[in-house]
């Protein structure tokens, strides 16, 4: 089986968010980056089939910044195969979508896994765009995939259970967490993926857009600094829970 | 950008700091140090990830990273588990260096794999109740019984004893030369499971007491003829080349202890409050700290220019000792630093700092103290 993983390169989780002087982006001088968080799921996932069957090809790719070269390099050394880079300084939600359909189209993976959502921007829309563009089956939020006859199983996490859907092959899935939690690069896997090639592409050179239809971002602010707390201590118990009471409705707003 | 450092050691040593700060590795600490061993399933970790392969060449199945790698990495598990970096020191410096320069090819096959699949810990035997820095005054015997050898004696302080699935053990074949002390010695690949071997009780430390440090008893242990490592009689050269390039491990680890106390340091001196502001806003504070960070950094380039000329094959049994008498010297004075800015709290348990002052005080001792150092470095200043 083959299996590819679109991944993107977010900011480090560690990474302490500054608005730019623009008011509509970060800054990212200086910051480190990593794979999001969901895709690094969706890595270990593809990892554990590698595992129980080694002759499963793991296939990484991004469509993003020269640096996101990096990301690649961390889930060959993970112990993906292959690696591709799609070159875009900034591309649009479904032209991101629209490369990675190309991608699929020439790599031909038996099954397409997604982080369900990026950790920059949450938005959740690559993965079933891409599903939609490919017209192929797609369940998202899934926390185990197991091959069965005639397609995959994929498992998803429901109130109180899970839910188990079967699929044909090829399917596309969105991934909210693997079994185990995602390996850690080994000394010999970062030797090797220093020897791998990873062919990059310009966006432009698949023939896409990379306008096409986005939302704009109006203003970036920092969430508001925290007040201080406000201690309750004139009176007796009960006029004190009295003060708290109208507090937590009046102030807080939260009866 | 730093002197010395590729981008691929980088990224090696950056690996290994990642796996020691987010596998919860340091959870397992105050535990292990207690009980007085490390736990094999981090052994295990450490030969998955590679760390205990590392030194040993590409064809015989390691990773064959340079020695600037190796000292970096050691300064991370050092930073992180200062108990952990002793025994992978020992294990993939010494131990498999000596194999590595010493061993045919069947040692190499039979050998090696033993060190890197974190099954275990390689140890090596030089020293004796009645020898330490005059290691050459090693009393312990092999006698060749016709198979092979019989070897008796008693190591004394060996790291790794009750980890290890083999020694290299320093024996004498040949009667004691007071004019050649060194002469007869011979280093043996000694598996601790054979008749005759035993391993004593684990001795008690001032600090890293996770680190198994045992006695070694040999009583007529015997050993086939293939367990001579390189020739007979030549077995102190390879325990000095190997202590060579031990001392830049514990030069790193030197630096890795330091590093870390002072990291704890700095973060508790801008936390902590007195006189209505963070202690880090006293000069005299500021200044004890500057002053550790820079030694450090003096320390750790010691380290890696040794571990540089290692790689490029240049001579650097001097450097090495330079590295070694510095950088060990240093993590005395910066992880006292730490503890007094940390003051009360710096003597409990409850802050990490005291067990990086204890575990560092073996760092002016083993692999040769201090002194052998100065001796080292002036003999190749000095020679004729």
């Amino acid at each position: 089986m083959k299996i590819l993983i679109p991944l993107k390169q977010v900011p480090d989780s560690t990474v302490r968010v500054k608005v730019a002087p623009d008011g509509t982006s970060i800054v990212t001088e200086g910051i480190s980056w990593s794979i999001s968080p969901y895709d690094e799921y969706a890595i270990e996932m593809a990892l554990e089939r590698k595992d129980a069957d080694p002759t499963t090809v793991v296939a990484v790719v991004t469509v993003g910044a020269a640096r996101s070269r990096d990301a690649l390099r961390q889930a060959l050394a993970m112990g993906c195969d292959e690696a591709s880079l799609i070159t875009a300084d900034t591309a649009a939600p479904l032209a991101v979508a629209r490369a990675l359909a190309k991608v699929v189209d020439e790599t031909k993976p038996d099954l397409v896994l997604c982080g369900k959502q990026a950790s920059d921007d949450d938005q959740g829309f690559v993965g079933p765009a891409l599903a939609e563009l490919l017209g192929w089956a797609h369940v998202a939020t899934i926390t185990k995939v197991v091959p069965v006859e005639g397609g995959v199983e994929l498992w998803r996490e429901v109130e109180g259970g899970h839910e188990v859907w079967k699929a044909p092959l090829p399917a596309l899935a969105t991934v909210h967490k693997s079994e185990k939690e995602p390996r850690y690069p080994s000394l010999p896997g970062i030797m090797k993926a220093k020897k791998k090639e990873i062919p990059e592409k310009a966006l432009s050179a698949l023939g896409i857009d990379a306008s096409g239809p986005t939302w704009t971002i109006l203003s970036m602010e920092p969430p508001p600094v925290r007040g201080g707390g406000k201690i309750l201590k004139d009176g007796d118990a009960k006029q004190i829970a009295e003060q708290l009471a109208t507090a937590l409705r009046d102030e807080a707003k939260v009866l | 950008m730093r002197p010395f450092v590729g981008a691929t050691e980088r990224e090696l040593a950056g690996a290994v700091a990642d796996w020691a700060s987010r596998k919860g590795v340091a959870e397992r600490i105050p535990a292990a140090e207690k009980e007085g061993a490390l736990p094999r399933d981090v052994i295990a970790e450490l030969g998955h990830l590679g760390v205990l392969g590392m030194t040993i060449p590409e064809t015989d199945g390691g990773l064959g990273a340079s020695a600037v790698a190796f000292a970096l990495v050691l300064e991370e598990l050092s930073a992180a588990w200062p108990s952990l970096a002793v025994g992978v020191a020992v294990n993939s410096g010494i131990v498999a260096g000596s194999i590595v320069r010493s061993a045919t090819d069947e040692q190499r096959k039979r050998w090696l794999p033993k060190l890197m699949d974190g099954t275990g810990l390689g140890a090596f035997a030089l020293t004796e109740p009645t020898s330490g820095s005059d290691a050459a005054s090693l009393r312990t015997t092999a006698r060749p019984d016709g198979n092979g050898w019989r070897i008796d004696g008693r190591k004394q302080f060996i790291t790794n004893a009750r980890y290890a699935p083999f020694a290299i053990v320093l024996a004498r074949a040949g009667e004691f030369d007071p004019k050649r002390t060194s002469a007869g010695i011979t280093a043996f690949v000694l598996p601790l499971d054979g008749p005759g071997v035993s391993v004593g009780p684990s001795e008690q430390k001032l600090g890293l007491r996770a680190s198994d440090t045992s006695a070694l008893i040999m009583e007529n242990a015997a050993v086939g003829a293939d367990a001579v490592l390189g020739e007979v009689g030549k077995g102190f050269a390879i325990a000095m080349a190997g202590l060579d390039g031990g001392r830049i491990g514990i030069a790193a680890q030197s630096v890795g202890i330091a590093r870390r106390a002072l990291e704890i340091a700095r973060a508790y001196a801008k936390e902590r409050r007195q006189f209505g502001r963070p202690i880090a806003d006293f000069e005299g504070l500021r200044f004890s700290i500057a002053k550790a960070e820079s030694d450090l950094a003096a320390a750790r380039l010691l380290a890696l220019r040794a571990a540089w000329l290692r790689d490029r094959g240049r001579p650097f049994t001097r450097e090495a000792a330079m590295a070694k008498l510095y950088a060990s010297e240093m993590a005395q004075r910066a992880t006292h630093a730490a503890v007094q800015i940390l003051g009360g709290n710096g003597y409990m348990r409850d802050y990490a700092v005291e067990r990086y002052a204890r575990d560092g005080r073996a760092t002016t001792i083993y692999e040769g103290t201090s002194e052998i150092q100065r001796i080292v470095i002036a003999r190749s200043l000095l020679a004729a």
